[in-house]
């Protein structure tokens, strides 16, 4: 607890940082000042991370509610986008994608037309995930089923869409998913200034959904989803129905996720049913356990910090990547039950016992200034 | 309000049954505007029942209870329930930590009771701050009005949480237990903040196990053993009362 008084301060210096990795991106554009093509690409996935933790730690930190099942938000995002980038790369080349080829289609089925339109895909990113979530959140919290049971139902959901979308038949790609990306805003696939404007448009959700975050813990509607986390039923008998702040916290959180896979599948240039294995959803709440539940930048910190380390193990010494992430939540559940948060929390009181052992020393026990 | 609408929740033959167990067995009850009512009886007696089923947390098998004569109370939720006018206090001391006092009572103070959704999007006026600041100034908390409610002792949270409960504004006050584990000396605090919420416009219900605590609050007192009610009047009298001996004492 008390991630309240350190919470503006972090923002804050997070807020900087992103402000400062935005022209820096953009200087690349220009000459060779600033990051490689491939980090800056690293950047933007890493950030479309660090927005799917926040929309995780809106509904773990802010009302309790632990989802491991935030994956299938995030893909059904990526795969909306995904039909997009299709689309406008068949206006270009008439080229059907390969999996409708492969099924015997000679032609997009006719709702894909709807994907044509940039405004009409943004509607259906947030609107689709935001009925999912809206139908499983209201028979789930109308029911009353809170704590692991919900986590357990969340997993259960994603795994269920993940074998859906297995089958060549449900027609989005099946195993091999969607690839074959032309452009994005014109600007061919893979190249710096796709990378330059997706990972800027990352770097600017994040920034903000952190802002907007903020903002919105510190209102009534804020206080209210503490105090489902606190008590929930004691809530209910002061005349509040949860089920409605619940649900309204949890689609936001769904719609969140899917803004992040949106902007995160044009980066990798495909999707498939592996967003929607269970392990990415149970590695988004290890990311916010690590950086600690609560105020999004323990969310944002653990995310990056996280993924770097993925990242640079992926390449380095992929077979260790396994053994790093059990540590890192040995490391958690052991030690720092609130994730790094509590790194800074014992920081500060070791810091003040180094004080006042200063302090006392002088007066009359020496001994005690080394500690 | 007419005289003859004094009765403010009455009960009449409720039964509540877990399986084959019948917790309240063709219960008789009632509180009155205006009073402080304790309800005492050895474990089991079905006093905490009782206030489950006025509050929503258990349904009552069959029996009435209603609100000012009308209001059929058995068919509510929760949440209508506290809407209507039924406040309850729980007995372990159930408050939001991890918000200050004033934010706790703030929450409890509905602004808006038709709407969740204007609620939501209320901002606080002037009568909604002093209406906090009157309940804060009640329970004794003025000075702890910025502290969050987890650094409160054990007694604080306990007034913390009747404040709560009475900044929901009730016609009905469900005191669950509201000395457990308190010292003496908040005892008596609470015993004299208890008769100083009585009202004309409140009834209030005390479930206690002390009866030297009952005595010094309640008006009158129901006595209930085994799902029914036992003896209702004084305490005086009941203390008087060979059934009540009985029950208490052993037979």
């Amino acid at each position: 607890m008390g991630s309240g008084e350190r919470g503006p301060a972090a923002t804050a210096v997070l807020i900087a940082i992103l402000l400062v990795l935005v022209p820096l991106m953009g200087l690349h554009l220009l000459g060779s000042v600033g990051l490689s093509v491939y980090l800056v690409n690293v950047v933007g996935q890493v950030m479309c991370f660090a927005l799917l933790a926040m929309s995780v730690d809106l509904m773990w930190g802010g009302a309790g509610v632990l989802s491991l099942g935030h994956g299938l938000f995030f893909a059904i995002g990526g795969y909306l986008s995904a039909m997009h980038l299709l689309r406008t790369a068949f206006a270009k080349t008439h080229v059907l994608p390969d999996f409708l080829q492969f099924m015997g289609q000679t032609r997009f089925p006719a709702y894909w037309h709807l994907f044509d339109s940039l405004p009409l895909t943004l509607l259906a990113i947030l609107l689709i995930p935001g009925v999912v979530a809206f139908v499983f959140g209201f028979v789930s919290f109308r029911s009353r089923v809170n704590g692991v049971y919900f986590s357990i139902i969340t997993q259960a959901l994603t795994y269920t869409a993940m074998l859906l979308m297995f089958r060549n038949d449900t027609g989005f790609g099946g195993n091999n998913g969607m690839t074959g990306f032309h452009a994005v805003a014109g600007l061919p696939v893979g190249g710096a200034g796709a990378a330059v404007l997706l990972t800027t448009l990352s770097t600017l959700a994040v920034l903000v959904a952190l802002v907007g975050g903020r903002l919105l813990i510190t209102t009534r509607f804020g206080r209210m989803l503490v105090a489902i986390r606190d008590d929930e039923p004691r809530l209910r008998f002061l005349g509040y129905d949860t089920l409605w702040l619940k649900l309204s916290a949890w689609c936001l959180s769904a719609m969140v996720a899917a803004v992040a896979g949106a902007l995160y599948v044009p980066q990798v240039g495909i999707i498939n049913p592996s967003l929607l294995d269970p392990s990415l959803s149970l590695e988004i709440a290890v990311w916010v356990a690590v950086g600690g539940r609560g105020g999004f930048y323990g969310a944002i910190i653990g995310a990056v910090l996280v993924n770097v380390v993925k990242f640079w193990l992926s390449a380095a010494a992929p077979s260790l990547w396994p053994f790093v992430l059990s540590l890192l939540v040995l490391l958690v559940v052991l030690v720092l039950p609130n994730g790094l948060t509590d790194l800074s929390n014992r920081s500060r009181s070791w810091m003040a016992d180094l004080g006042r052992g200063l302090r006392d020393s002088g007066r009359r026990r020496p001994e005690r200034g080394a500690g | 309000m007419t005289s003859a609408t004094h009765i403010a929740v009455a009960v009449e033959a409720l039964v509540v049954s877990f399986g084959n167990f019948k917790a309240l067995d063709e219960l008789f009850f009632t509180a009155a505007y205006g009073e402080v009512r304790g309800v005492i009886g050895p474990n089991g007696a079905g006093k905490t029942t009782l206030l489950d089923v006025l509050t929503g947390r258990s349904s009552a098998s069959s029996g009435r209870v209603t609100l000012d004569g009308e209001l059929d109370l058995t068919r509510m939720n929760e949440v209508q329930l506290a809407l209507s006018g039924i406040g309850r206090k729980f007995q372990k001391p159930s408050v939001f930590e991890a918000l200050t006092v004033w934010e706790n009572l703030d929450l409890a103070c509905r602004r808006h009771r038709r709407s969740l959704l204007r609620e939501v999007f209320s901002t606080a006026e002037a009568k909604d701050s002093e209406a906090v600041a009157t309940v804060l100034e009640r329970i004794g908390l003025q000075r702890h009005r910025n502290a969050r409610a987890a650094t409160l002792s054990h007694g604080q949270k306990q007034w913390l949480e009747i404040g709560m409960v009475l900044a929901q504004e009730p016609k009905v006050l469900l005191l669950d237990e509201p000395v457990a584990g308190m010292s003496d000396d908040e005892t008596i605090e609470t015993a004299a903040l208890v008769r100083s919420l009585r009202g004309p416009h409140r009834a209030i219900v005390v479930v206690e196990h002390d009866m030297e605590f009952v005595e010094q609050i309640a008006d009158s007192v129901t006595v209930m053993h085994e799902g029914k009610t036992l003896f209702e009047g004084s305490m005086q009298n009941a203390r008087a009362d060979h059934r009540v001996l009985d029950v208490y004492l052993g037979r």
